[in-house]
């Protein structure tokens, strides 16, 4: 028995031998390992003395980014990455590598921190735990694939610029039609653009319905409609369901006249066709724009009746549709589809490919439960109430914790929330039997890109004050008899103006009125032609009355104003701004010629200037020259920089060119 | 005893030296015993921090090796499946599992400090002797109705960790009539009673610790999966 | 004269401390009974209450472990916030920058475990030595009680984190507390502050946790440990059978003192 004595000396000795085992652990910590090992890089790295001291007299501290406005925000990321503002610390090994040059970066640290951006845990001080690589973090860091992520938690809009790969996820998501079924936060009153499904019976046959049931892409590469790997039985209750569904009568009797009227001359439609640009949002043979349908082997797909009278007046079909109405005579619509029915047909398919299904009712009564079943509601009828949407929403989605998530059957990916997505995406229905998510074909990129636009979700919004979002202006399109006219045409199918409309035109309209001289206008409506040569997309000839095409160009130059741009730049100003000569010797010393043709001579780029004086405002050249930047960022025409009297010269010269003829072909 | 007076004065100026206590029923007693007293300094107080000391070392082991835990920060909107009480009172939760609330959380706990209270006043606490010490038949027929009388109730509930035990230790109580070995035999009913309860709580316990799984489900412990 | 013989010839000193150094009875005798926390035991104490199998030294575990939890906790609460959701952070400031944070925590998480196992075993160790018998029956009720409240202390303090676990542990238990017929809702709306387990639950159970139980804590320990001197000390295995009726007298006896009732080994302070 060891004697009282000894054992108290052994028990003290241990006591504070494991007392002092914390604090030792402490003094080893890893952060205070990586500061060293900067200082000494630093030190190699400095040009000056007072640099290197600098670094040695740093102390080894943590070091933290607190940011009370943002959440309350602790990033303690700069504890160990300590070179991220640091110039000299370029191309240094990580983690003490300069931040990269972006927008926000290396400037706002201060007012953004590391975390906002790029996820983690920003109150750890240890690696794994900072990183998000424990069990249970709360957010993991972003691979790098997915950064941009971060920039769409406070830039809220579709398109952000400097964030390619963010906005070509939201507008992937949009075109796609994801919120028909997925509920998200600002896309809560999303509509599907999918057209209603009323005249199949009298559009199309029963063999060419099941072919694009069972795969839209298939017949159809344009088509945005995903594949719902619908069993050959679904597809025969599907089919049998939309051909039982009545058919509205006037559409009907349209179809019905407009099949018994006398065929019309192919060679003609194929003029019409051409100068129709439809290829500007269709395809043909993969040629085209892509927005709207192929029409390739249109023949195939819808009769002859219902083509024509779809030709006649596209919006009586579907209201949503972003087709103009042309100003077809009858004969002209006729003629178009005779073409049709020569030369773009499957000649592979079946005579019976449009024979219409006979009705069988009780696959059509099981046909219309699987309508609802199978979510094809989301997309094809109008009402979307939020209740009602199809799919688990996606609010918070962006902040969803791995370990929250089921993988299932796919033990096969790492346990993240960004391969989840990515492989959901991919392979909707790999992880459970019984899943519906039709499956979309996307490609990587792109699914990167719906990733990128997925992860920035987040499950509470960033402060008011961090939020930008580009506000929704009322419409700027007027109601009354213009309203129709702008509807009945589309011009918002591939204009802008305001912040509605599409982007297959380069040109935004909203300042229009300030732009052109009212007469070209009217008469460009009435005939238009190509302003830039090398852009694949025309203006299509809508064969707009005279008329019709006066009231628009009357409308945008009365509205479609920017009230900075002077009618008359000259006013007040001396008289030496005038000289034209001395605007054409300008033209020649700033290499104006390199992108813009005079007469016969310069480059394709950008539009020609032979036509300036009829075509444009001299105002409004005068505003571009000082800023061609100024309505849209990516217009490639440099600023050099010219002063008042300089523009005015070269407004002056170019307000001179004239091609003497109104109109040209 | 001509060190002992007799005092029946109330003048608290009286003190006295020594007081005894006489019941009329008995005489003082004393008692012959060679125990020996040391002092407390350095005897106890030594060993008293020695054991201090010890403590701390213990616990500073295992503070130095194993980290309390800490999971994600608390969300009402997301229950963990399964969600458990401290581990001093997941007994109490698996006897949740099969009697209703207020039977498994307020009654039984409710008797067992009862019943905890009261031992020390208990008159079959103070006297006990080894149980088969007298009226052998008696007694076991009552403990034997007892011992049914609880596996019939609690079974009747399905409550198997309750059953098991208390088949089990009937029966050794119930053995230890035989006289051998010595040591069971002289365990007395307050001790078997106690014994009962230690191992039950035990019992249910440990199930609730480690082999309950998501929706309270049966789990075996090296299967078990780490919760959401 | 070396330093320490220098020193302890200091008045200062003298008027600090009463005792001498010399291994005199008198010595070992004023040590105890000139300091107010020693005093509490007596001068003189039987041998073989020193011996490990007496008693397990488990009441001495469990005071143990009740001061490394006060001096653990009165630490971790320079730290903490009682505030939602300001405490689960602190737990992270805890793990990540205090130096020694994450020992501290894990230290006061183990040693609240130690406790309550150990008054448990206490209790069973006393229960099988039917060390509950008179005089000690009260004391043996106020053991049972501070058995109760070191389950609420352990309780009370397992919400402090506000992580998953402290949540759901706690919203699981108050559910049962529910279920007492009455005045079960009002209890249950007495401890949470509020019918759902938020900011206000939170704040009571931090108040209850280090205000209101300790103090009862210590003022029962107190009399628990006093009564156990005033009851002779610890009883170990029981030596002897008592007289049939139970003298509540009897063990206040020590056994081996001569006839003539003279106290050995309790001299009152």
């Amino acid at each position: 028995m060891v004697s009282l004595r000894r054992l108290f000396a052994l028990s003290s000795v241990a006591f504070l031998a494991v007392l002092a085992v914390s604090p030792v652990k402490n003094s080893m910590r890893p952060y205070r390992a990586i500061q060293k090992e900067y200082e000494r890089i630093g030190m190699a790295r400095a040009t000056t003395l007072k640099a290197a001291q600098a670094y040695a007299s740093n102390p080894i501290a943590i070091r933290q980014i607190w940011i009370p406005d943002f959440d309350n925000r602790v990033d303690r990321c700069t504890t160990c990455h300590l070179g991220v503002s640091d110039d000299a610390m370029t191309n240094a090994p990580e983690p003490f590598t300069r931040h990269p040059e972006t927008v926000h970066t290396p400037k706002d640290f201060a007012r953004f921190g590391c975390t906002s951006c790029h996820g983690g845990e920003g109150l750890a001080t240890f690696e794994a735990d900072a990183h998000g690589r424990t069990a249970d973090a709360p957010s993991p860091v972003l691979p790098a694939a997915y950064t941009e992520a971060g920039c769409g938690r406070c830039h809220l809009g579709d398109f952000v610029s400097d964030a390619p790969v963010l906005s070509n996820g939201r507008a992937l998501m949009e075109q796609s039609g994801c919120f028909a079924c997925h509920a998200a936060r600002g896309h809560e009153d999303f509509r599907s653009d999918a057209p209603p499904l009323d005249t199949i019976a009298v559009k199309t046959g029963g063999e060419w319905l099941r072919q694009w049931l069972s795969n839209p892409k298939g017949v159809d590469p344009n088509a945005t409609m995903p594949n719902f790997r619908l069993s050959r039985q679904e597809i025969d209750e599907l089919s049998n369901y939309l051909f039982s569904r009545p058919v509205t009568p006037e559409l009907q009797r349209a179809v019905e006249a407009a099949a018994a009227e006398p065929p019309g001359n192919a060679a003609n439609g194929k003029t019409l066709f051409a100068e129709s640009r439809c290829i500007t949002c269709h395809t043909v043979g993969g040629k085209g724009n892509g927005s709207a349908p192929e029409l390739g082997t249109i023949a195939s797909r819808a009769t002859r009746g219902w083509l024509i009278a779809f030709l006649r007046d596209p919006h009586a079909f579907n209201p949503q549709t972003r087709m103009p109405r042309y100003g077809f005579s009858d004969t002209d619509v006729r003629d178009i589809v005779a073409w049709f029915e020569d030369d773009l047909r499957d000649f592979n398919a079946p005579k019976s490919i449009l024979d219409p299904l006979r009705v069988n009712q009780t696959l059509a009564e099981r046909g219309e439960k699987l309508f609802k079943t199978a979510g094809c509601f989301a997309c094809h009828i109008k009402t979307t109430k939020e209740t009602e949407r199809f799919g688990p929403d996606l609010y918070g989605i962006g902040d969803r914790r791995a370990v929250s998530l089921d993988f299932g059957k796919r033990t096969d990916l790492p346990r993240t929330l960004e391969a989840w997505l990515d492989a959901k995406i991919n392979q909707p229905r790999s992880f459970a039997t019984g899943l519906k998510m039709p499956t979309f074909s996307f490609d990587p990129e792109q699914r990167r890109a719906i990733v990128t636009a997925l992860l920035a979700m987040p499950a509470k919004p960033v402060p008011e004050a961090l939020r930008v979002s580009t506000p929704r202006q009322a419409s700027l399109v007027p109601a009354g008899t213009i309203g129709a006219i702008v509807a009945r045409y589309r011009c918002l199918s591939c204009h802008q103006i305001g912040t509605e409309g599409g982007d297959i035109s380069t040109a935004p309209l909203t300042f229009e009125g300030s732009k052109v001289n009212r007469d070209w206008l009217a008469s460009y409506l009435q005939l238009p032609y190509s302003i830039r040569p090398i852009l694949p997309e025309r203006m299509p000839v809508l064969k707009i009355p005279a008329e019709d095409a006066a009231k628009l160009a009357d409308a945008i130059e009365t509205w479609y104003v920017d009230p900075s741009i002077p009618d008359d730049p000259f006013a007040g100003r001396p008289a030496s701004d005038r000289d034209a000569a001395e605007g054409q010797r300008l033209y020649t010393t700033l290499g104006c010629r390199s992108c813009h043709i005079i007469g016969n001579n310069g480059g394709y780029y950008g539009p020609p200037l032979t036509d300036t004086k009829t075509r444009l405002k001299s105002g409004w050249v005068f505003r571009f020259l000082l800023n061609p930047q100024r309505w849209r960022a990516d217009i490639r025409c440099p600023n050099y920089g010219l002063t008042d009297s300089d523009a005015l010269r070269l407004t002056a010269y170019l307000e001179t060119l004239s091609s003497h003829k109104e109109t040209r072909r | 005893m001509s060190n002992i007076h007799l005092v029946e004065s109330n003048d608290p100026l009286a003190t006295p030296w020594h007081v005894a206590l006489i019941r009329p029923d008995q005489r003082p007693s004393a008692r012959e015993s060679e125990e020996r007293y040391v002092t407390a300094f350095p005897h106890l107080i030594v060993r008293e921090v020695i054991l201090f000391q010890l403590v701390v070392i213990a616990l500073s082991l295992t503070a130095i090796f194993f980290d309390a835990p800490l999971e994600s920060i608390a969300n009402p909107v997301e229950t963990p499946n399964p969600a458990k009480a401290p581990w001093y009172f997941l007994g109490l939760q698996e006897l949740l599992h099969y009697f209703p609330p207020v039977v498994a959380g307020v009654l039984l706990p409710g008797l067992v400090v009862i019943a905890l209270l009261v031992i020390p006043y208990a008159r079959i606490n103070l006297e006990a002797g080894p149980l088969w010490n007298a009226e052998w038949r008696w007694k076991f027929a009552i403990i034997t109705s007892i011992v049914a009388a609880l596996t019939i109730l609690f079974a009747a509930f399905q409550c198997w960790p309750v059953v098991i035990p208390t088949m089990l230790i009937g029966s050794a109580a119930l053995a230890s009539k035989r006289g051998r070995p010595r040591w069971l035999w002289e365990v007395t009913l307050p001790e078997w009673i106690m014994t009962w309860f230690v191992v039950v709580a035990t019992t249910l316990t440990l199930i609730g610790t480690f082999f309950r799984g998501p929706g309270w489900s049966w789990v075996w412990p090296w299967t078990a999966v780490p919760r959401a | 004269m070396t330093a320490g013989e220098w020193i302890r010839t200091t008045s200062v000193y003298r008027s600090v401390i009463r005792h001498g150094v010399e291994p005199t009875n008198r010595n070992r005798s004023l040590i105890i009974f000139e300091n107010l926390f020693l005093h509490v035991h007596p001068v003189k104490v039987r041998e073989k209450t020193l011996r490990f199998t007496h008693t397990f030294w488990l009441g001495a575990i469990t005071t143990a472990s009740t001061i490394i939890l006060f001096v653990t906790g009165i630490l971790l609460m320079f730290y903490y916030h009682p505030s939602v959701p300001q405490a689960y952070r602190d737990m992270k400031e805890l793990q990540y920058v205090v130096d020694n944070g994450v020992f501290l925590r894990n230290l006061h998480r183990w040693a609240a475990h130690l406790m309550v196992i150990s008054a448990f075993l206490h209790m069973l160790r006393v229960f099988y030595h039917r060390a509950y018998r008179p005089p000690r029956q009260f004391n043996w009720v106020i053991g049972v009680t501070l058995l109760i409240i070191t389950l609420g202390l352990s309780y009370t303090g397992y919400l402090l984190p506000w992580d998953q676990l402290a949540f759901w542990g706690v919203s699981v238990g108050t559910n049962m507390v529910k279920q007492a017929p009455l005045i079960g809702e009002k209890i249950r709306f007495f401890l949470l502050g509020g019918n759902i387990v938020s900011e206000n639950a939170l704040l009571r159970f931090y108040v209850l946790h280090c205000v209101v139980l300790p103090v009862v804590l210590i003022f029962l320990l107190s009399v628990h440990i006093w009564r156990v001197r005033k009851d002779g000390g610890v009883q170990g295995p029981p030596e002897h059978d008592p007289s049939p009726e139970g003298n509540s007298f009897d063990s206040l006896l020590p056994a081996g003192r001569e006839k003539g009732l003279t106290g050995g080994g309790d001299s009152s302070s």
